[in-house]
């Protein structure tokens, strides 16, 4: 009997530490297509599964990435898998990016902490065909630099003609270049039009809150700005109900909404 | 629909032919129960419906839906359910809508019910927590089965509904006689008396406006009877329209699918320990709005028949029409509850 709950298995290649509680765990062969923004169910046999976004491009035939930060259960399990260990991957699920929305505009790519996976495969295949956006503006920020992820090809991204990168994190250290706090003070200039850029947010909750509230309040309308509002996403496919918010379903109508989708929910990120 | 009489005495021989190629489940002393060829007695229709809801005959409490690595071998065999009411019809409508005309269809839930034909049958006696009135539901059925029965005097009157009902018939159709106008004219008296009795039953709350109760930012009911809930989750695993389900790995490497419900603490956490509904007021006013404003929303059905079975199975006596109606007024006043 085919069941929506099956897995394809794909060996783990190898893994990249990114931050002491970050890693990339690199699957060869690419168990699935997908687009970027989609999630998959990525899972530990015997141990159980959860929602992750690749962070590769969709565009890579070879392997698929994950990068996960070790949080709990199924995310220690991970961790403590070696080279050669099989897992599996259903999906992909939800909708991705709109990445032809994003064309001949300015886009502005928000992350915070780990939230910069999913993004990293959205920059991944915004720079595939580069020249169908007028500008990528990356504004990053983490915990301190210790914790900043894709530090090997941020240098590599900054040298692209039509992307701008600048990063923040909360605690700086002596030899931290940028700026010092929260990712909104990232926002404080905004180098992109107001009325007419698309605005990424990825990141944890909080953060998320933040970001669009001063997005709302610069004056960003909230059809252009596209949030990543990850929940316990569980079957993928719109029924077990444990990723709902309000009345949409983070699985199968996100889990990337605009704040217009969102904003009659009282308090969307809890 | 073709509508015949069935004398008493060929009932249970009915159902024992039955038990020859099917699983049969009906009431027994407000129970459901499987009927086999050796049984001695036979179904009961109590007056109104059993204890259980009828959806683990379509999705079970817990099974495998998958192995990793491999295929699923599963067999599923054709059953018969003897009894189901109204509220029980208009719960398979909600787990239709999710499992059979969503973006991706549940393959157990579709063969079982291919593979099931429903017997209904009209709620003579509706208990003090029904209320399906409310819900604006009747307490009988002559369109949501495959075969309708309705007892009345010497028999039953029995309406074939769908094809698949009147293949089950088969052989037995030999037994079905003509319903007469006595026998209809029964019916109609019964049905009418059922409803008034319902109206009686609910009578303090035949003005609750459900869209007002569904106000929700009013719902924060933080001193109304909600409060004494012991977070048991009896009333959401015995609704016939919740269908949340929580998928496992077994260390086998077959995973499960079990039913959860949205009262429990972890529901909705997420990995790291953020919940989004951590005080069980938050995960009642979920509940609330799942019934009677997501899902009427996303499949314009109320998640709620109005079985009472959740005030029945509720060791803190919460009661939902109670506190839909407590609701609704404090929504017209704009009030906390």
């Amino acid at each position: 009997m085919k069941t929506p709950y099956e897995v394809n298995t794909t060996k783990l290649i190898s893994v990249v530490d990114e931050s002491p509680t970050i890693r990339t765990f690199r699957l060869e062969p690419k168990p699935i297509e997908f687009k970027a923004g989609q999630f998959a169910e990525l899972s530990v046999p015997g141990v159980g599964e959860a929602p992750f976004t690749p962070s590769s491009s969709q565009y890579d035939n070879e392997k698929m990435e994950f990068t996960i930060m070790k949080v709990g259960r199924l995310t220690s399990a991970l961790f403590n898998l070696k080279p050669g260990d099989t897992v599996g991957v259903r999906g992909p699920y939800g909708k991705p990016y709109p990445v032809e929305k994003f064309k001949g505009k300015e886009v502005f790519i928000v992350g915070g902490g780990v939230g910069f996976a999913p993004l990293r495969a959205l920059f991944l295949t915004l720079i595939h065909k580069i020249d169908d956006y007028k500008k990528i503006y990356i504004r990053y920020g983490a915990r301190t630099p210790d914790d900043i992820i894709y530090k090997q090809f941020i240098p590599e991204w900054s040298k692209l003609d039509k992307v701008d990168i600048k990063m923040s994190v909360d605690v700086g250290t002596k030899d931290w270049q940028g700026k010092v706090g929260v990712v909104t003070v990232l926002l404080d200039e905004i180098p992109v039009s107001i009325t007419d850029s698309s605005v990424i947010v990825c990141g944890p909750p909080i953060m998320i809150k933040f970001v669009t509230k001063k997005l709302l309040e610069l004056g960003f309308p909230g059809s252009n700005i596209y949030l990543s509002m990850e929940s316990n996403m569980s079957c993928g496919i719109g029924q077990c109900n444990h990723c709902r918010i309000g009345e949409l379903y983070s699985c199968k109508d996100g889990p990337v909404f605009t704040w217009d989708q969102i904003k009659h929910i009282k308090d969307p990120f809890i | 629909m073709e509508t015949y009489f069935l004398p008493e005495e060929r009932f249970f021989p009915f159902v024992l032919r039955l038990t020859e190629e099917n699983d049969v489940f009906g009431q027994s002393k407000r129970h459901i129960r499987k009927f086999r060829l050796e049984a001695k007695e036979p179904p009961v229709f109590d007056g109104f419906r059993t204890v259980e809801p009828m959806k683990h005959f379509f999705m079970r409490a817990k099974e495998i839906v998958a192995k990793f690595g491999e295929p699923l071998d599963k067999e599923i065999s054709p059953q018969v359910i003897i009894g189901a009411r109204r509220c029980d019809l208009q719960a398979l409508k909600v787990y239709d809508k999710v499992f059979l005309e969503g973006e991706v269809v549940d393959p157990f839930y579709k063969e079982r019910r291919e593979k099931t034909t429903i017997i209904s049958v009209d709620c003579e006696e509706p208990t003090e927590t029904c209320f399906c009135n409310i819900m604006g539901l009747e307490p009988w059925s002559d369109k949501d089965s495959d075969i309708n029965f309705t007892p009345i005097k010497k028999g039953y009157i029995v309406d074939i509904i769908t094809e698949k009902g009147n293949l089950l018939f088969g052989n037995s159709k030999d037994w079905l006689q003509t319903a007469d106008e006595n026998d209809l004219n029964q019916r109609a008296e019964k049905r009418r008396k059922a409803t008034e009795l319902l109206g009686k039953i609910n009578s303090e709350y035949s003005n609750i406006k459900l869209e007002k109760a569904l106000e929700t930012e009013n719902m924060k009911a933080r001193k109304g009877e909600p409060m004494n809930c012991v977070e048991c989750c009896a009333c959401l695993m015995i609704c016939p329209t919740c269908y949340c389900y929580l998928l496992y790995d077994e260390p086998t490497k077959e995973k499960m699918r079990v039913w959860d419900a949205c009262y429990y603490p972890a529901y909705a956490r997420v990995g790291g320990g953020a919940n989004p509904r951590p005080d069980v007021m938050e995960r009642f006013k979920n509940r609330f709005a799942c019934k009677f404003e997501y899902s009427p929303k996303n499949h314009n059905l109320f998640a709620c028949t109005g079985c009472g079975r959740c005030i029945s199975g509720c060791m803190a006596k919460i009661d939902i029409k109670r506190v839909l109606s407590q609701l609704a007024n404090a929504a017209s006043q704009k009030e906390e509850i």
